[in-house]
């Protein structure tokens, strides 16, 4: 039967439904994640999160055409990845600065020159 | 009354305090709209104690004014990512418009520089079919008409991108103007802020210096310094001072070499603009750097098929039983004298498709093994007769070196044989910034000693001898044995002959036998070869000077600013010919003026390009690409850029905008707190981390197990 006509157009039914099986498509994903990196959308990002490790666990009994096909996004997505992960390194920069300014004003308040200048009797409590 | 006084004075200090502090709210309110301002506290300041019946109270608080929320460190972080950003966004914008242009437009039926591609194939097809029908008329007619339509596209594609890089030239030299407003801007905001609030924050005097840096660092690259006083000190990203406190720097531009350059104090600086950030680096990459090198490649192209197209129909006979001659070439492309300008002067000449030569040399006129010929080349690399080598030959010429006094540089060519030669170049000091240069390339001889107690040097043709050489010779005395030490040679000595008159360096030897007392040694010169038979022993290296063209020496004038002024144009045809070991001349030209500042000097091809391909330091092209090939290949390598460049605008896009809401946190008029502000950046950070890390893992399992399958 595989080798009819008949059989062949089921077979490639079959297959043509699991290489569907894929969603979202990848690179939307990925160019969804940059876009939401760059606004700071954390809720849409935990979101895609866990989209993406629902995909992973469903990539675990995933045939061959499935894999096929995620492997063919993968290729097709290569460059939004690149550019995903370039936003994500400024990301971390600009993470990296904001916590060190958020140490600096921390310390500022704490052992800034103004609260420290101050004689006890400006204080009015005395 | 003083208790009461002041009792009331304290109760109304606090009602004046929040009157005062209302009006700051309602300041941050009436401009919240507005861009760029940032919001102001109030500071509180606790009043003297008062003293009452001995006993101390508290005396409240004044509003001693207010102080805006700004925090530099952020300002500055945004600023330098605004002018990455603004850099890569010019770029991307000229690079999309270059792209453009070779993009395919299949809906139009007239020619253009997308169809590129498909020219070569109907060029190449349309030979095929001459080789069917060699006197077919109408496919001879369709060579020349797809060969027109070849060459009009990639002239007009060259025409373009010469169009777009003279409208970058003119965006960029625009930008002076406007970088000279701002600095100016900015010294006073300066002036005022440095007067006004030395040691506190100056409000929205400080809003708009923050604002006009903002513009500034979408313009050029800028690194920012705060002085004394509050004051603010801007440099270029490369150092050139723009702005000191409260006194600017102007920028000027000038036209140098067809394009514009930039000034500082008389001190071009259009390279380190370039690399500086900024609208203005956008506009000078894509302008020297982008553009330039595209239009190399589109002129390999063109020079490519034009050279060998025409070299090819030359080397058969047309229908007329014509065939080519060095005075009268068949050639079916203009034919190109270097490859710089080959794409925009690419044009058919032929006109009459008889000249097309499909028979091979000698063929009867019905032969088509030429036409097989030139439509074979569509399988060749079209590349290889022009294997060319760049030497860098940076050089100091300090101006402290004494009036006549020189420098020497030094590079290593290589002749058709692929033997090496150490060329140097001697600038010498003639005042007033003038260097007079010479090229010379010393040729060390090989000894030849297979005729016994006989060793000979072959000068090449028009060689000289070279004051390097230190030549001995040990010959039998009355007294026994004796060595003479090469006589001083001076510059351009020839080689001579045994005369009689002795002349040039054979005398100079033979003096020097006869001076030392030795006997039996016989010095000559036979048809370039210097021959020295009888001598018991001989050491050292004799060397020899190779003719030059007069472009081996010239003058390098200067301006006070040490630019280059003149020669006005590159200095090409230094020829160094008649080597020893029969290597054909090599050809030099001197890049004076290269698109990057840099000079450089190129050896061209030698002699034999066969022999030239195999030698060290050329780039051989042997495995060239096909002209399909090729052409593929440039349009995929523009597409990276792009691609390249488009990656980088997104990120420094998303970096600026992401700080723009933390310092809109931190600045600006809304209620989120800077606290809740990093939080956000914190756990979207961690959300992508995680989507990128479980991506990374989806695809590797992907790539790693997934197969491609064909469904049967």
């Amino acid at each position: 039967m595989e080798s009819s006509p008949a059989g062949m157009k089921g077979k490639r039914g079959i297959e043509e439904s699991e290489a569907r099986w894929v969603h979202p498509k990848l690179k939307e994903l990925v160019v969804e994640a940059s876009r939401s990196l760059a606004r700071l959308d954390a809720d849409r990002l935990e979101e895609l999160a866990l989209s993406c490790q629902a995909l992973n666990r469903d990539l675990a009994p995933a045939s061959t055409a499935q894999r096929a096909e995620l492997a063919r996004q993968a290729r097709e997505a290569a460059g939004d990845i690149a550019t995903f992960s370039r936003v994500l390194e400024v990301t971390r920069a600009n993470l990296n600065v904001m916590k060190r300014l958020r140490d600096l004003r921390a310390g500022r308040l704490e052992y800034g020159q103004d609260r420290w200048s101050r004689t006890e009797t400006e204080h009015g409590d005395n | 009354m003083g208790t009461i006084n002041s009792a009331f004075s304290l109760i109304s200090q606090g009602l004046d305090a929040d009157q005062a502090a209302l009006s700051v709210v309602a300041n941050n309110v009436a401009n919240a709209s507005t861009p760029g301002y940032t919001e102001e506290i109030p500071d509180w300041q606790e009043n003297q104690p008062i003293n009452i019946n001995g006993v101390s109270y508290g005396d409240g608080v004044t509003e001693t004014g207010s102080t805006s929320v700004r925090d530099n460190v952020l300002n500055e972080r945004l600023d330098q990512q605004q002018q990455l950003a603004s850099a890569s966004s010019a770029r991307l914008t000229a690079l999309n418009t270059v792209q453009a242009l070779f993009t395919p437009d299949s809906g139009s039926s007239s020619s253009k520089a997308g169809d590129i591609g498909s020219d070569l194939t109907n060029f190449f097809s349309s030979l095929s079919t001459l080789e069917n029908e060699s006197t077919n008329n109408a496919d001879r007619q369709d060579v020349l008409s797809t060969a027109s339509t070849l060459a009009g596209d990639i002239s007009s594609a060259a025409d373009s991108l010469n169009s777009q890089r003279s409208a970058l030239d003119q965006e960029a030299a625009g930008v002076t103007s406007q970088v000279n407003s701002l600095t100016s801007a900015i010294a006073q905001l300066n002036q005022q802020i440095m007067s006004t609030s030395p040691d506190a924050d100056a409000g929205t005097l400080e809003d708009q210096r923050q604002q006009d840096l903002s513009q500034l660092s979408q313009l050029i690259g800028i690194n920012q310094v705060t002085t004394e006083n509050n004051g603010l000190e801007i440099t270029t990203t490369s150092g050139q001072l723009l702005v000191s406190n409260d006194a600017s720097v102007q920028m000027t531009n000038g036209t140098v070499n067809g394009v514009t350059d930039f000034f500082f104090g008389g001190a071009d600086i259009t390279s380190q603009l370039a690399s500086g950030g900024g609208s203005l680096g956008g506009y000078l990459t894509a302008r020297d750097v982008d553009i330039p090198s595209v239009l190399n490649s589109l002129d390999q192209l063109a020079y490519g098929i034009s050279t060998s197209v025409n070299a090819q129909n030359n080397a058969g006979t047309d229908l007329d039983g014509v065939s080519g001659t060095p005075t009268a070439p068949l050639n079916i492309f203009n034919q190109p004298t270097a490859v710089s300008g080959s794409a925009a002067n690419m044009s058919v000449v032929m006109t009459d498709p008889n000249q097309i030569a499909a028979a091979g040399l000698g063929d009867g006129t019905g032969d088509n093994s030429n036409a097989i010929a030139m439509a074979n080349l569509a399988k060749q690399s079209l590349f290889e007769a022009s294997p060319t080598t760049v030497f860098s030959v940076t050089q100091n010429l300090n101006a402290s070196t004494p009036l006549g006094g020189s420098t020497t540089g030094s590079m290593q060519l290589y002749d058709s044989l692929g033997n090496s030669h150490n060329a140097a170049i001697t600038y010498t000091n003639e005042g007033a910034n003038t260097w007079g240069y010479s090229i010379s390339m010393p040729d060390s001889l090989t000894p030849d000693t297979s005729v016994a107690k006989q060793v000979s040097y072959s000068f090449g043709s028009g060689e000289t001898v070279n004051p390097e050489t230190n030549l001995t010779i040990t010959g039998n005395t009355a007294n026994g044995t004796a060595t003479i030490a090469a006589p001083a040679v001076t510059a351009g000595e020839a080689v001579g002959s045994a005369g009689p008159p002795a002349t040039g360096y054979v005398a100079a030897l033979d003096a020097a036998l006869t001076a030392k007392g030795i006997t039996g040694v016989s010095v000559a010169n036979t048809g370039g070869v210097l021959t020295i038979a009888g001598a018991t022993a001989t050491s050292g290296n004799v060397i020899a000077d190779p003719a030059a063209s007069a472009n081996a020496t010239g003058t390098l004038t200067f301006d006070a600013n040490g630019k280059l002024v003149s020669p006005a144009a590159n200095v090409s045809g230094i020829t160094f010919a008649g080597l020893s070991d029969g290597a054909a001349a090599l050809n030099l030209q001197w890049a004076l003026y290269a698109p990057n500042g840099t000079a450089s000097i190129s050896q061209t091809a030698a002699g034999s390009s066969q022999s030239a391909q195999s030698q060290n330091g050329f780039a051989s092209e042997t495995n060239g690409p096909t002209p399909t090939d090729y052409y593929s290949n440039f349009v995929s390598t523009l597409g990276a850029t792009v691609s390249g460049v488009q990656t980088e605008n997104t990120a420094q896009t998303a970096s600026v905008t992401q700080l723009q809401t933390q310092n809109d946190a931190l600045s600006s008029v809304n209620l989120d707190d800077e606290a809740s502000s990093l939080t956000t950046l914190e756990r979207s950070y961690q959300a992508a981390s995680q989507v990128f890390t479980t991506l990374n893992t989806i695809i590797a399992s992907a790539l790693n197990l997934g197969e491609e399958t064909t469904v049967s």
